[in-house]
């Protein structure tokens, strides 16, 4: 057959990897500065801009889709044209991929910190960005299947099932949770309310670790590992089995995250099984790398680059078991909401995505340069940094998790709460928050002896823009199914493929979310719940943009160390108006579920302005600019008239006199802040937050509250 | 080599049966605390340590382990479990093909990690039959009820037994332990409300004799135990056992006459002498 003459382009890997290892810097910084504001509060220097609530999902947006995002469509762009033996489909597509993609990310870091945000964790980015998101996403898929269905190689590699199963389900994740009625530009409200907004939120949150931190970089994992340690793939067939395995359970878990809340027990037994169910397919990827590396062990010893992967392959392993074991009720009662589930996370973070990014980067800038790693030396130090920054990072973050979670539990034996006061506990781990922040610290100054290394690399070496190559195309496949042959045979038609995996991955998703959409049985309707009045609304919107829940969750879980503590637990009757769910995932603060009318107006008042003034030693920021900033009313009515088509019982007309209604709310907790000698303008917006503030909870209080 | 691994597996035996011994004395006295737990912490940690010595010298370099009778067995199972080809054999199993250089190998996947999947879709079948076939899936707030109804009755038999003080048996105490033990919950739990020395910010004046809700330690004592919600004060039952909102409510009431720096202007009704007859009463009584 005629051998064909062709190119690879590596400029786009270039531009992808130049900017990951930007955005890593960035994102590393942010996230080493909100670290420190646990401790040192004030770090925010009185700016809105950089408060912690503001920042950290600047911070997680930064490493996962800016750092992780990059290196995934880099290391895609490489490896895919290689094992398809063709240049990407369209150089137009990959350069529109790449700009779209930074102008995301550039239009995240902007917005975020100006409050712009659904607070839906890891889908804070608004309408507009979403759709953009959508576009730039088709344009990746679209270039993508392009290059596979022109390919020269008869067979489809493992690495690129995984890249079709990325695409295909981040696809499918982003446009169903991401569905919003916009009320203005940077402003949406989700379509699903309460538990159901939680449900499709935790689908996605849970999936996007699943397929955007995981099924690609196993991908990057089965091109780069084997390459750089010049062995062979240790089992095709288990590639086979945990590949599918993999993305079928996956999807299922997300309920996991939702354990001991208002989801019926059914939803939440799905979760944890299926996370059960999930120990083997994830080390199937594990094994495959470890195992691959079966008579160069030696090799090891003296190469930084398969030192970074085993110790990455090593903490995905480790992780993707602490997952499940967190995934059990009676672990999940313990390291729910707190540092324990932050240190799980960069375990895999840190050593899953961020070693084995090294390793790749260390391994491919000097092959596009066409050169040697400048030190060696460099790159294992970098390692040892790093992988010392991951054991000052985790361990102590185990050790405050369980241990605020201890104390959260704890009983006298006169049968009240040994710790009543949280902030007491919140006291009690701020040592562990300084050591974590120190072991961060560690892992982004190894960013920087990449970054030289990798530079002084580039500088003796010169760039290979389009690398050559040649190939024989091939033939049409016509072969039937054999016995046994199936997966072969599907490995050629990559059409097929992708929609057996779409298939696959829509099972569990639609099992879970349909019936919770669909039976009402799901959520028992509770008569006393009503809307919330206009300036509670907006207030809200305040404690979205301002990302209290960070910190704060709304979830009384049916614990009686909770609900002693905080009050009744939250019922699934709660949520139906809640666009969106604000239900949280940690609890740096207490729960605020029950808030309403647990302290007066004015305490409030005071401690927005000063928290230690009312808690003193407190690690909440001061919120100052509450009290100078007008509260927008203009959008009072567009408000209510979205959150009457989300089906929010608003009578009809109601939006002509919110506004109104407004002013009255705003005026009654003015002159009550006045006669307990606190002056306040009543169109500021902490009025707003008050007045929500004071609203949490208090519908299904019953009757102790009614009694005021 | 073989007597050295003899030694050290008697050892291991040894201990083993020396501290499976010491557990079962321990769990015979019945004593079910903190110790019995560090000591069953201790008792593992010591085996895995002597198991990874065992190991460590069985399979040190140095150490030729061929037809080891020991390791026999343990080296059946591992290459039952593995099924690992060696080395040599590794040609016959590579796939013809490769993708830039990369080339797979057709190893049978591992049977532990056959055991490991289908152990685990067993056990997820298990869960899902236990809690919603043969039960009928109400599991957290079956658990929450449990867990509240044991609390029930161990709080009635604290009551029972006078460990538990309500506002109708409760006291007004001015014992100096008792005094000083009030101020201390007061400085953790009221300053940020009711300022250090009682004159009142955010919760009214405690030193005058103008009380909102009554005063007397009855109605002092029943303000803190559950709070005025409506004017912003918390109620404490949930935190503060009886006998510390007790210690903490004398402690209130011997502020009364003081003279704070800032106090807030009175607030309430004027709180009877005949009644603060009565509350002496019941001390005396």
């Amino acid at each position: 057959m005629q051998l064909e003459k062709f190119s690879y382009d590596n400029q786009i890997v270039k531009q992808f990897m130049l900017a990951a290892v930007i955005f890593a810097v960035v994102g590393m910084l942010v996230g080493l500065i909100i670290a420190i504001q646990l401790y040192i509060p004030e770090l925010n220097l009185g700016l809105q801009y950089i408060t912690f609530g503001r920042i950290r999902p600047l911070h997680t947006n930064a490493v996962i889709f800016a750092f992780v995002g990059n290196i995934i469509f880099g290391g895609v762009y490489y490896s895919l044209q290689r094992v398809m033996k063709a240049r990407m489909f369209s150089d137009f597509l990959s350069q529109f991929h790449f700009w779209g993609w930074q102008l995301i990310i550039v239009a995240a870091a902007v917005s975020l910190p100006l409050g712009i945000t659904t607070s839906k964790e890891y889908a804070e980015l608004e309408w507009p960005i979403d759709l953009a998101i959508a576009v730039i996403w088709l344009a990746f898929g679209t270039n993508m299947l392009g290059t596979i269905i022109k390919r020269r190689e008869e067979h489809i590699y493992v690495a690129a099932w995984f890249y079709i199963a990325t695409f295909v389900t981040i696809t499918v994740l982003h446009v169903v949770n991401s569905i919003e009625l916009p009320v203005g530009m940077f402003k949406s409200y989700s379509v699903y309310a309460g538990v159901q907004d939680a449900l499709v939120q935790w689908w996605y949150g849970h999936n996007a670790v699943a397929f955007f931190l995981t099924t690609p970089y196993l991908g990057l994992m089965y091109y780069f590992l084997p390459k750089a340690a010049n062995r062979p793939v240790y089992s095709y067939r288990l590639s086979i089995l945990h590949f599918w395995a993999l993305i079928f359970l996956y999807i299922w878990a997300g309920p996991h995250h939702l354990l001991y809340s208002s989801l019926p027990d059914w939803a939440q037994s799905l979760g944890t099984v299926f996370s059960i169910m999930l120990i083997a397919p994830s080390w199937g990827g594990m094994l495959n790398g470890l195992l691959t590396l079966r008579g160069a062990w030696d090799r090891v010893r003296d190469n930084p680059i398969l030192k970074f992967m085993v110790v990455a392959v090593t903490a995905y392993g480790m992780s993707t078991f602490e997952g499940p074991m967190m995934s059990l009720k009676n672990v999940n009662a313990i390291s729910h909401f707190t540092d324990w589930t932050v240190g799980h996370a960069h375990i895999g973070a840190l050593g899953w995505n961020g070693l084995m990014s090294f390793g790749i980067l260390y391994w491919l800038i000097p092959k596009m340069w066409g050169t040697e790693l400048f030190s060696k030396k460099l790159a294992n130090l970098h390692f040892w940094v790093a992988t010392l920054g991951i054991v000052f990072y985790a361990i102590p973050m185990y050790w405050s998790g369980i241990a605020q979670a201890l104390m959260w539990k704890q009983f006298t034996p006169l049968g009240v709460l040994q710790y009543p006061n949280f902030l007491e506990t919140t006291l009690q781990i701020l040592p562990m928050h300084v050591i974590r922040s120190f072991g961060g610290f560690l892992y982004f100054l190894g960013m920087f002896l990449l970054i030289y290394n990798l530079l002084a690399t580039a500088k003796q070496g010169s760039f290979i823009k389009n690398e050559e190559a040649e190939a024989s195309p091939i033939e049409k496949a016509t072969d039937k199914i054999k016995r046994g042959m199936f997966h072969r045979w599907l490995e050629k038609r990559p059409v097929k493929f992708a929609l057996l995996a779409l298939v696959v991955i829509l099972i569990g998703g639609a099992v879970q979310i349909i019936p919770m959409l669909a039976i009402d049985s799901n959520i028992p309707t509770i008569a006393s719940i009503k809307p919330y009045t206009p300036l509670e609304l907006q207030g809200r919107d305040i404690y979205i943009r301002e990302g209290c829940v960070s910190c704060h969750s709304q979830l009384v879980r049916p614990f009686r160390s909770e609900t002693e503590r905080y009050g009744e637990y939250t019922k699934a009757g709660e949520g139906v108006y809640e666009h969106p769910f604000l239900w949280g995932s940690k609890r740096t603060g207490p729960d605020l579920q029950r808030e309403g009318g647990k302290y007066g107006n004015l305490w409030h008042f005071l401690h927005m302005e000063d928290p230690r003034s009312m808690s003193p030693g407190s690690i909440m920021p001061r919120y100052p600019w509450l009290y100078t900033q007008t509260l927008d009313v203009s959008t009072t009515k567009t408000k209510i008239n979205a959150m009457r088509s989300l089906g929010v019982p608003y009578a009809e007309g109601y939006e002509e006199i919110a506004e109104q209604d407004l002013l009255k709310q705003a005026d009654a907790i003015t002159k009550d802040l006045l006669n307990n000698g606190a002056p306040a303008e009543s169109d500021k917006e902490i009025i707003a937050l008050i007045s929500y503030l004071q609203r949490l909870g208090t519908d299904i209080k019953g009757n102790k509250a009614a009694g005021k | 080599m073989k007597s050295i691994n003899k030694i050290w597996f008697s050892v291991f035996l040894a201990a083993i049966s020396f501290f499976s011994y010491s557990q079962t004395s321990a769990a015979t006295e019945g004593s079910v605390d903190l110790d019995a737990v560090m000591r069953t912490m201790l008792v593992l940690t010591i085996i895995v340590i002597l198991a990874v010595l065992w190991l460590a010298i069985v399979y040190s370099e140095k150490n030729d382990n061929e037809g080891d009778d020991f390791l026999r067995p343990i080296r059946l199972v591992t290459n039952y479990l593995t099924r690992l080809q060696p080395m040599e054999k590794e040609k016959d199993l590579l796939f013809h093909h490769d993708f830039d250089g990369i080339r797979e190998l057709d190893n049978r996947i591992p049977p532990w990690f056959n055991f490991l999947f289908y152990g685990t879709i067993i056990w997820a079948v298990i869960y899902l039959f236990v809690f919603h076939v043969f039960d009928d899936g109400q599991i957290q707030s079956k658990e929450y009820l449990a867990e509240v109804k044991q609390a029930g009755l161990e709080r009635e038999i604290l009551i029972k037994t006078g460990a538990f003080i309500n506002e109708e048996s409760v006291t007004l105490l001015k014992d100096a332990a008792t005094l000083s033990e009030g101020k201390d919950i007061f400085a953790k739990n009221c300053v940020t409300c009711h300022t250090a020395d009682g004159g009142g910010l955010v919760g009214p004046n405690l030193t005058d004799e103008y009380w909102i809700n009554g005063g007397g330690i009855k109605n002092v004592f029943k303000t803190i135990k559950n709070g005025v919600p409506a004017k912003g004060m918390i109620s404490w039952q949930t935190q503060l056992d009886s006998k510390k909102m007790q210690a903490v409510a004398s402690y209130v009431l011997s502020l009364q006459g003081t003279k704070p720096a800032n106090p807030k202007a009175p607030e309430g009704t004027k709180w009877g002498e005949p009644k603060a007859d009565s509350t002496a009463a019941a001390v005396k009584s």
